[in-house]
């Protein structure tokens, strides 16, 4: 194991795991329920780095990619309707992502919205282009990092640490009136969809192939799932605090997602608001790319295509053109003027439902000692993979229910 | 699961006047504070320029729609609104924080009645 890699491994993971989503979601926990919701997000980070490193292992062993098992794990018609849903959800995303980062330049520059979505677009593109997958990754990765300054102006503010570490534990707040228990459960559910997603599984599988991964690199798969997610899931955690200490006591919602930033801002001035807003762009640029490039890997993998981006872009083609089309719809999304806070609402709700449908699978084949031999699941990876996919089925029966009653959390 | 779903549907489909409201007022709330704590700390200098006037003209924006979406355009929450909307790009932070303080109000009370 090289130290360098496994330093920049986890760098990456770190910088890479915070999304739109998360960036929304935490600040609106934190206004509307304190620290109470703390624990879903660390949950859904165990969540995701027991699904994570089981995705990299059978990356790594069966050399198999998450559609290719679908494929004969779930049959061609079930196979295919998880892929239509994968699809749909994932294109969502990076349409959420792609808006995401437009609002992010328009705080910056003060330049027109839908000609920096236009922007952002024609810069990933070139990125995805000319880049291979390792500074694909690690680019947007490590300078999503500048997020950090989140967990910083958290120490900064002083908040009450002993209610934040309180917040580490299940719970259900008391004194709630039933519409706010709706509320809170609804949150419990697009939190666990935000820091779940699939496509990170698919992407984090992919990339595990095309880096050529085999049993040797089976530690540093582990320790970058479970140290990388968990202190990138610490920069989300620390985003809901400082919104549960500066927003929720002043009637702060935030409906604006610039708002997450003022948290930088506050303690550390123009400074603090700069590293927010730039940390928060290239985090959200890389979820974009990562959401764009799943959806292309996932449509190669489901029909059998040349996949990948240690390919010169024409060694394949299909795949070539499949991430420049979800790229190009993404954009299209957002240029009909939909608004991002409804986009990022319907790509986790999208999200959880197929989240189940993904992540059987992938569980079955880690399961199965014909394929990974001695590298199957033990005890532990298969208590935790059944325990998270019954947590997950629930979530995705209660999704939609939950966002009609609540109008998507917001009453 | 289907009749669940279906009852759900006719639920939400069904209900009107300041209860089906209700979203509206809290975004309206949470975004004249969040344009009070905007005008705050540009006063403070510690936001920039291009940041601050964005800032602005969404919460102007998103208030705007706000108030269209409303099915009581004569109800006191619809009038505190348009208030808020009258109100200067660099308003008075404690201006806008007594909107927001008012709109809390009425929330308050429409939920728990």
């Amino acid at each position: 194991m090289n130290p360098l890699e496994l330093t920049l491994g986890i760098m990456t993971a770190v910088g890479g795991f915070v999304d739109i989503s998360e960036l929304v979601f935490a600040a609106k926990a934190g206004s509307m329920f304190g620290y109470a919701l703390i624990w879903a997000f660390a949950l859904g980070t165990i969540g995701m780095s027991v699904f994570g490193e089981m995705s990299g292992r059978v990356a790594a062993i069966a050399k198999q990619p998450v559609f290719n098992l679908m494929r004969h794990r779930l049959g061609l018609k079930l196979g295919l309707i998880t892929l239509i849903g994968s699809l749909i959800s994932t294109l969502i995303t990076c349409a959420a992502e792609v808006g995401g980062m437009a609002l992010l330049l328009n705080y910056l520059t003060g330049l027109p919205y839908l000609l920096l979505a236009v922007a952002s677009v024609a810069v990933l593109m070139a990125t995805m282009w000319v880049l291979p997958f390792k500074w694909i990754e690690r680019t947007y990765g490590l300078l999503g990092l500048l997020m950090i300054v989140f967990a910083v102006a958290v120490v900064a503010i002083h908040p009450p640490w002993a209610k934040l570490a309180g917040g580490f534990v299940p719970q259900v707040p008391s004194g709630l009136s039933s519409k706010e228990l709706l509320n809170y459960s609804y949150f419990i559910v697009a939190i666990l969809s935000a820091v779940l997603f699939p496509y990170e599984s698919y992407f984090y599988s992919s990339g595990g192939i095309e880096e050529g991964w085999g049993a040797k690199d089976l530690l540093t798969n582990r320790v970058t799932c479970t140290v990388g997610f968990g202190l990138g899931s610490l920069l989300a955690i620390s985003i809901l605090a400082s919104s549960a200490q500066l927003f929720g006591p002043i009637n702060v919602g935030p409906e604006i997602p610039g708002t997450t930033a003022l948290e930088a801002a506050i303690p550390f001035g123009k400074t603090g608001l700069l590293l927010a807003l730039l940390g928060m762009l290239f985090a959200v640029a890389g979820a974009a790319v990562e959401t764009c490039m799943s959806n292309a890997y996932a449509i190669s993998q489901f029909f059998g295509w040349e996949w990948g981006r240690h390919a010169k872009p024409w060694e394949a083609p299909r795949f070539t053109l499949a991430w420049i089309a979800v790229m190009l719809l993404a954009l299209l999304i957002v240029l009909t003027g939909v608004d991002v806070m409804s986009l990022v609402e319907y790509a986790v709700l999208f999200s959880i439902i197929v989240l189940p449908l993904s992540y059987l699978p992938l569980m079955l084949l880690a399961n199965d000692k014909s394929y990974m031999r001695e590298h199957a699941n033990k005890w532990l990876a298969k208590s935790l993979g059944w325990l998270f996919f019954i947590i997950v089925t629930a979530a995705a029966i209660a999704a939609i229910p939950l966002y009609l009653l609540t109008s998507g959390g917001g009453g | 699961m289907r009749w669940i779903l279906l009852l759900v549907f006719l639920l939400a489909a069904c209900s009107k006047g300041p209860q089906a409201d209700l979203p509206y007022i809290g975004q309206a709330r949470s975004l004249a504070a969040e344009w009070a704590l905007v005008n705050e700390q540009a006063v403070e200098g510690k936001l920039t320029g291009s940041y601050v006037q964005t800032m602005r003209q969404s919460a102007r924006e998103q208030l705007q729609t706000c108030e269209k979406a409303l099915s009581q355009p004569q109800s006191d929450y619809a009038q505190e609104i348009t208030a808020i909307l009258k109100q200067p790009d660099d308003a008075s932070p404690a201006a806008l924080r007594a909107h927001a303080r008012k709109l809390k109000r009425i929330e308050d009370s429409l939920e728990s009645a």
